[in-house]
């Protein structure tokens, strides 16, 4: 029992290290839609496929994300990490270990598509972008190339 | 707790791959629409290419974004911005008992032709 209650402060303390891995996790579940769906997602120039899509992405590295559609201007932002305020719980709970390991499995960052607001006051795209904690949600209302010339207009058939 | 403050900022600062660079050539800058082509080490070379410039990427010491193809990922991303449509990686070590990193050398050209045509290395996610 002596040892027990020797022990247990040790485990413990080692239990309550890396935080930001523990809580976080070292990949980030990122979501992409667009109006009109079916719109091709590239992720540095990988396609991912086509909206609603999710990926589940790698916190340490910053993503430059295009959504295109053909008829549409392609849609660009960047995925940025960011430091992630789980990563001062390494502090507060006195972590070595985790000051270490969090910026190892990436976990020290979350993936943040800060551009999308600076977008949406630009040039009024229909952006939204919501943060759920653990995932992004990241939907866009493409716009029409104008370069492209409307020909016609499907009806609904009665 | 101060050198916990010390240790935090290191950590925020260096997880990044040292980057040396060296352009003796650059050229109008590529828009994203344009095809940039990765060429691994057993890739060849198309003729008639220009030398836009290189690089280097090496472990900082704390990196820890150093993947193959994050390096290339942003190997990509200055070729464009020097004008150069090839990656071509000339020297390559893996990661190993010294470092949990690639380390790449790389050079930059241009090439007037279809870089799409040419055999290359395809880039995943992580």
């Amino acid at each position: 029992m002596k040892n027990l209650i020797k022990i247990l402060p040790l485990v413990s303390i080692l239990l309550l290290q890396s935080c930001a891995t523990i809580v976080s996790g070292s990949r980030q579940t990122v979501k992409f839609n667009s109006i009109p769906a079916a719109a091709t997602v590239f992720i540095n120039e990988v396609e991912v496929g086509k909206t609603p899509v999710e990926k589940d992405l790698k916190r340490n590295q910053n993503y430059q994300v295009l959504i295109k559609m053909d008829g549409y201007k392609t849609y660009e932002t960047t995925l940025s990490k960011k430091f992630n305020e789980w990563y001062i719980g390494n502090i507060v709970f006195g972590g070595i270990i985790g000051l270490v390991v969090d910026p190892i499995t990436g976990a020290m960052y979350k993936l943040t598509p800060k551009e999308l607001t600076a977008r949406l006051a630009n040039d009024n795209s229909d952006v939204v972008f919501k943060d759920g904690g653990k995932d992004i949600h990241i939907s866009v209302s493409l716009n029409i190339d104008p370069e492209w010339e409307k020909v016609g207009q499907l009806e609904k058939a009665e | 707790m101060k050198k916990l403050f010390i240790l935090m900022l290191i950590g925020l600062v260096s997880c990044s791959p040292k980057i040396k660079s060296d352009f003796s050539n650059p050229q109008p800058k590529l828009s994203i629409e344009q095809d940039v082509a990765l060429l691994d080490i057993e890739h060849n070379l198309p003729d008639n290419i220009l030398k836009i410039g290189s690089l280097k990427f090496q472990d900082s010491g704390f990196s820890t974004d150093c993947s193959f193809n994050s390096l290339l990922n942003q190997a990509r991303l200055t070729a464009r911005e020097k004008g150069a449509n090839i990656v071509k990686v000339v020297a390559k070590k893996k990661p190993d008992l010294w470092s949990s990193c690639y380390r790449l050398d790389i050079d930059l050209y241009k090439f007037e032709g279809d870089v799409s045509s040419l055999p290359q290395y395809k880039l995943t996610l992580d």
